[in-house]
């Protein structure tokens, strides 16, 4: 799934994605596509013979998927997983961003935050979520809509930091020597060289968003995709339970797609030809 | 009798531990090019940052037409060897950079870089990034980027310093073009020697750490040159081992 490779690329601050594996090739398509191919195809040719109900076949899932949208049950947990996902890290992003450009700047808030930060984020997630229930309980959305904040917000507040505090001297002292303004400074060096760092770190809060979200859902209250997943689980009904784990990963490869796609509108000078 | 426009007095700067350079004493004319040599270390590029206000001095002062400097002023523009363009900027964006502070209007700004771009050759290249250019375009740029300021004084600190040779020489001999249309004052830091005499009214030599004034050579070559004629001059060889001799002096001491 999308978000395990975010998992794993975590501990440290990504650095910003300028892989030569960038711009995919016919060739790498097929790749690609063939890879997926194969794997559900020897699930489906050899799965249930090694255990029939747990490993139902894709072609299983796939009716299930329909079953689920004709009874209106997927479109209702996208839905309100979407509405928690959306608020979570609109929460995470602006939060993440400001206070990361906050204590990249100043020592103040530097030494304020980096206490905390480091203490929260080596802490598993998972393990306030409980806690999260608690505080928000019977708010609505709220307790989720807290978690996925939470799960994705460190990641974008650790990297924008980095990314400030990494811009380059030479082209600060570039600046001093053409008498920038402090507004100038912001907007014309800082900001755009924190810019490839702060997309990395929004690419890893929507991973770590995205568990977040199924991981609230299975926690508190009996609703959206982590639901979904849970309810089908407890009454083994796997092809209907892989069904919204599908859609998951659905989310994080159009999520981390669509950031890709912002990254070449507002960065396009990291495009290299 | 020629007005000085940088006068450096008894400058000493310290890091740490280490003296930079101790009471130096300079005076740049009125429109002269002063190229500086010295071994690596003596602290010519401390001395070019300290003329611009970009580095405070322990003791002493940088005066520019008799007033301390203390922050870099508008009518002074430096070109580094690292060229020190933005990478998110295109060309034009980057030129424009030096003029836009200014506070010049959009119109004029248009006009300028435009001017600047095609003076410098790169017209055809307004709109693509840095990293898109080689090594002695985007010189080019960061020379028109300073230049479209329309500076009184020129700092250059060792600007075709990591440019290959030939890139290098084509680039020295655009600069006395552009100086020969247009002269300024101008501060060269360099270490090469044979750039320092194809395009100095004057050379300084430092001295190895404590940087001091070892020698100021005047470079009687008439103008206007191209690197080719100053090193066809019968001077230029004289010139060049006299320079010499005063660089290995340092170096074998150090």
């Amino acid at each position: 799934m999308t978000y395990d490779r975010a998992v794993e690329l975590e501990p440290a601050a990504a650095a910003p994605a300028r892989s030569r594996w960038r711009r995919l090739r016919p060739g790498d398509w097929a790749v690609r596509v063939g890879s997926i191919v194969l794997v559900l195809g020897v699930w489906e040719l050899f799965g249930p013979s090694l255990n029939k109900l747990i490993l139902r076949p894709p072609s299983a899932i796939f009716a299930a998927f329909f079953e689920l949208v004709e009874n209106g049950e997927l479109q209702a947990a996208l839905g309100q997983s979407l509405r928690e996902l959306v608020g979570g890290l609109a929460i995470a992003l602006v939060l993440g961003i400001v206070l990361g450009i906050a204590s990249g700047r100043w020592r103040f808030v530097y030494n304020a935050l980096d206490p905390l930060v480091s203490a929260l984020y080596s802490v598993p997630s998972v393990a306030l979520v409980p806690l999260i229930a608690v505080a928000f309980r019977s708010i609505g959305d709220a307790p989720r809509i807290a978690t996925v904040a939470l799960f994705a917000i460190f990641p974008i507040l650790i990297n924008t930091q980095q990314g400030v505090r990494n811009v380059d001297r030479q082209l600060l002292e570039v600046a001093r020597a053409f008498n920038t303004s402090e507004r100038r400074l912001w907007t014309d060096v800082i900001v755009p060289a924190a810019v490839p760092y702060v997309l990395a770190g929004v690419r890893l809060g929507i991973g770590r968003g995205l568990i977040g979200m199924v991981v609230a859902e299975f926690f508190v209250g009996l609703v959206g995709l982590g639901y979904l997943i849970i309810s089908y689980e407890n009454v083994f009904r796997v092809d209907r339970m892989f069904v919204p784990v599908i859609v998951v990963a659905a989310m994080g490869i159009f999520l981390m797609g669509f950031v890709q796609w912002i990254e070449g509108r507002v960065a396009p000078w990291l495009k290299k030809d | 009798m020629s007005i000085d426009r940088i006068v450096v007095e008894r400058a000493t700067k310290r890091y740490a531990a280490i003296t930079v350079f101790e009471r130096l004493e300079l005076a740049v004319r009125e429109g002269e090019t002063l190229c500086v040599l010295g071994p690596s270390g003596c602290g010519k590029t401390t001395l070019l940052r300290a003329m611009h206000g970009l580095v405070p001095l322990d003791d002493g002062s940088v005066l520019i037409d008799g007033t301390r400097v203390s922050v870099p002023r508008r009518n002074v523009a430096m070109v580094f060897q690292h060229f020190g363009l933005f990478p998110w900027k295109r060309v034009d964006e980057n030129v424009a950079y030096g003029i836009e502070l200014a506070g010049l209007p959009r119109d004029q700004v248009r006009e300028r870089v435009a001017r600047y771009i095609e003076l410098v050759g790169l017209v055809g290249f307004e709109r693509h990034y840095p990293h898109q250019l080689s090594g002695g375009m985007q010189q080019r740029a960061g020379l028109a980027r300073a230049l479209a300021t329309e500076p009184d004084i020129l700092l250059m600190d060792e600007p075709f310093g990591s440019l290959d040779a030939q890139t290098r020489e084509i680039l020295q001999d655009e600069l006395l073009r552009i100086y020969q249309r247009d002269p300024r004052t101008m501060v060269f830091i360099t270490h090469a020697i044979e750039e320092a005499i194809a395009l100095g009214d004057r050379v300084l030599v430092m001295t190895r750490r404590p940087g001091r004034v070892r020698e100021l050579i005047s470079v009687d070559i008439p103008r206007p040159r191209t690197v080719a004629s100053v090193i066809a001059h019968p001077r230029f060889l004289a010139l060049r081992d006299h320079c010499w001799r005063l660089l290995r002096e340092q170096q074998v001491m150090a």
